[in-house]
């Protein structure tokens, strides 16, 4: 179990920007799902990168337990935006999959989570033996092992993005719009999956544009524009957004 | 040993070299999105033949070295999500061609554009062969130590980059085993026309394949079929090589087409 902290970041581009994120603060707890909303340009995928540790904030910390993210980072991986991807490259699922297990990083983690040990549940449904083959079972794609990655359908890429991210020793699971281009029964899909991910100790931090009623599905709901204007449950937040002047932020969701 | 005295023989053997190697290494740019550096080094390495040949060096240790530079003056002016990023790349690949013709009236010196540009193969030496064998050691090399890097990257930089792999490193390494293979084929088929080998049988190539290793297996066979094609209509019918191979590149794409639609 591993909770992250993130207080008072503040991060800019340049010296000469305006910041991308102002004092922004997030806890991310185990076995919760935690969505992060906001418009285009809000800083979401900003303040991602700044939890995986692939950029640093100009001011504010960032803790797992207590201890700094520099010492940690092994805990968290980072699903991409899928515009980050390049899905024509050739290769299969599996061995996508399988890419998720490469650290080339110098990391001094003594006790990384296993996701091995999380899917070797005896109330789970998946081989013990092979951790790749149970992880394709676990996010469903373990009959799409030998496909080529673009052949797929755009659900069927995200359940394996999922499952590479998964292959990692991570325990908290950054996700950049997953949904993003997903149809609503695909959609409801992945979010079942990740739920059952949160059910079993993982903390999951998901950026989302979907302003509609998925919020639901959520644990924990953050509402950021460079800074957070709202956080707390999805029944809580609607509540809060009535009071808070982001009706840009509500049409620029209504497409999605 | 007659056999070896054959004045036919080296350009055979360069042939086969550059008809596996341009391929394969053309799969590893098309994958990572890198094609447009092969247009630009392949431009940027004339500045360097003449450095070289004025101060005395081998050109093709100058050309390597203008290529990298030329590579790497572009990737420092902008980055590939830049909008401006092919305006730059042209910029720079212009600038540094009319800087080496600039060079060669200024420095003294005589090159024959032709060759540099187009090939003649049929005249290659010793020295050219083992340019291109250096030029295949050195892709070897590469992918045998670094193919899981390279897939990473090419499939995913950010991910790659999170993961600990060194992007701008691995990229540099691209662009100087790039600018190696250009000039190494510089006698077969020309720096020009070398792109269409780059590019070509890694078309026929990437077509389904399952992995990026099948796919460079896959272009290294077409590219060699299309070279040794093109070597052989050049010797019968008299024929300047690196344009043969061109014709028979962009015939090879044609022809398929055609027939699919009878």
């Amino acid at each position: 179990m591993a909770t992250l902290i993130a207080e008072n970041l503040t991060y800019s581009y340049s010296k000469k920007s305006k910041p991308a994120l102002n004092k922004v603060s997030v806890q991310i707890n185990p076995g919760k799902l935690t969505a992060l909303v906001g418009p285009n340009g809000a800083g979401k995928s900003t303040l991602l990168k700044l939890l995986q540790g692939q950029n640093n904030p100009d001011i504010g910390d960032i803790t797992i337990d207590g201890e700094s993210l520099v010492r940690t980072r092994s805990q968290i991986a980072l699903m991409p935006q899928r515009s980050s991807m390049n899905w024509k490259f050739p290769i299969t699922v599996e061995k996508l999959v399988s890419l998720g297990q490469i650290k080339y990083s110098k990391s001094k983690n003594t006790n990384p989570f296993q996701i091995k040990a999380l899917l070797a549940n005896p109330k789970s449904w998946v081989n013990k033996c092979c951790e790749l083959e149970a992880t394709m079972q676990r996010v469903g794609i373990s009959n799409l092992a030998n496909r080529r990655l673009d052949s797929l359908s755009g659900g069927q890429q995200q359940r394996a993005l999922l499952a590479k991210t998964l292959m990692s020793p991570a325990r908290i699971l950054l996700l950049d719009e997953p949904c993003s281009a997903l149809d609503p029964p695909a959609k409801d899909d992945f979010l079942k999956i990740v739920r059952q991910l949160a059910d079993a100790g993982l903390a999951l931090f998901i950026s989302s544009h979907d302003w509609g009623s998925s919020l639901n599905s959520y644990d924990h709901v953050v509402v950021l524009d460079k800074t957070v204007l709202a956080s707390g449950t999805p029944n809580s937040i609607q509540g809060k957004l009535d009071d808070l002047n982001i009706s840009s932020l509500k049409e620029n969701n209504s497409c999605d | 040993m007659s056999f070896l005295n054959n004045w036919w023989l080296i350009p055979l053997i360069i042939t086969v070299f550059s008809g596996i190697l341009c391929p394969a290494m053309g799969t590893v740019l098309i994958t990572h999105r890198r094609l447009l550096q092969v247009n630009l080094i392949s431009h940027c390495v004339l500045p360097g033949l003449a450095l070289a040949l004025a101060l005395g060096i081998h050109p093709s240790i100058g050309g390597v070295i203008s290529g990298l530079v030329g590579s790497i003056i572009a990737e420092s002016l902008t980055n590939k999500k830049s909008e401006n990023y092919e305006a730059v790349m042209n910029t720079i690949l212009a600038g540094m061609l009319g800087f080496g013709v600039l060079l060669i009236p200024l420095l003294g010196i005589r090159i024959d554009l032709e060759a540099v540009l187009f090939g003649d193969l049929l005249t290659a030496n010793l020295g050219d062969l083992l340019r291109t064998i250096i030029a295949f050691l050195t892709f070897i090399l590469l992918v045998t130590f670094g193919y899981e890097k390279v897939v990473y990257v090419g499939l995913d930089p950010e991910g790659a980059s999170a993961s600990g792999i060194n992007v701008s490193l691995l990229n540099l390494a691209l662009s100087f085993t790039t600018a190696l293979v250009i000039v190494s084929s510089m006698s077969a088929v020309g720096v020009i026309l070398v792109i269409a080998l780059l590019s070509t049988p890694t078309l026929l190539g990437l077509d389904k394949a399952q992995s990026l290793r099948i796919a460079m297996m896959r272009s290294s066979f077409f590219g060699l079929c299309i070279s040794l094609l093109g070597f052989i209509l050049s010797i019968i019918f008299n024929l300047s090589p690196g344009p043969a191979i061109s014709v028979i590149c962009v015939a090879s794409l044609i022809i398929p087409k055609i027939g699919n639609k009878f």
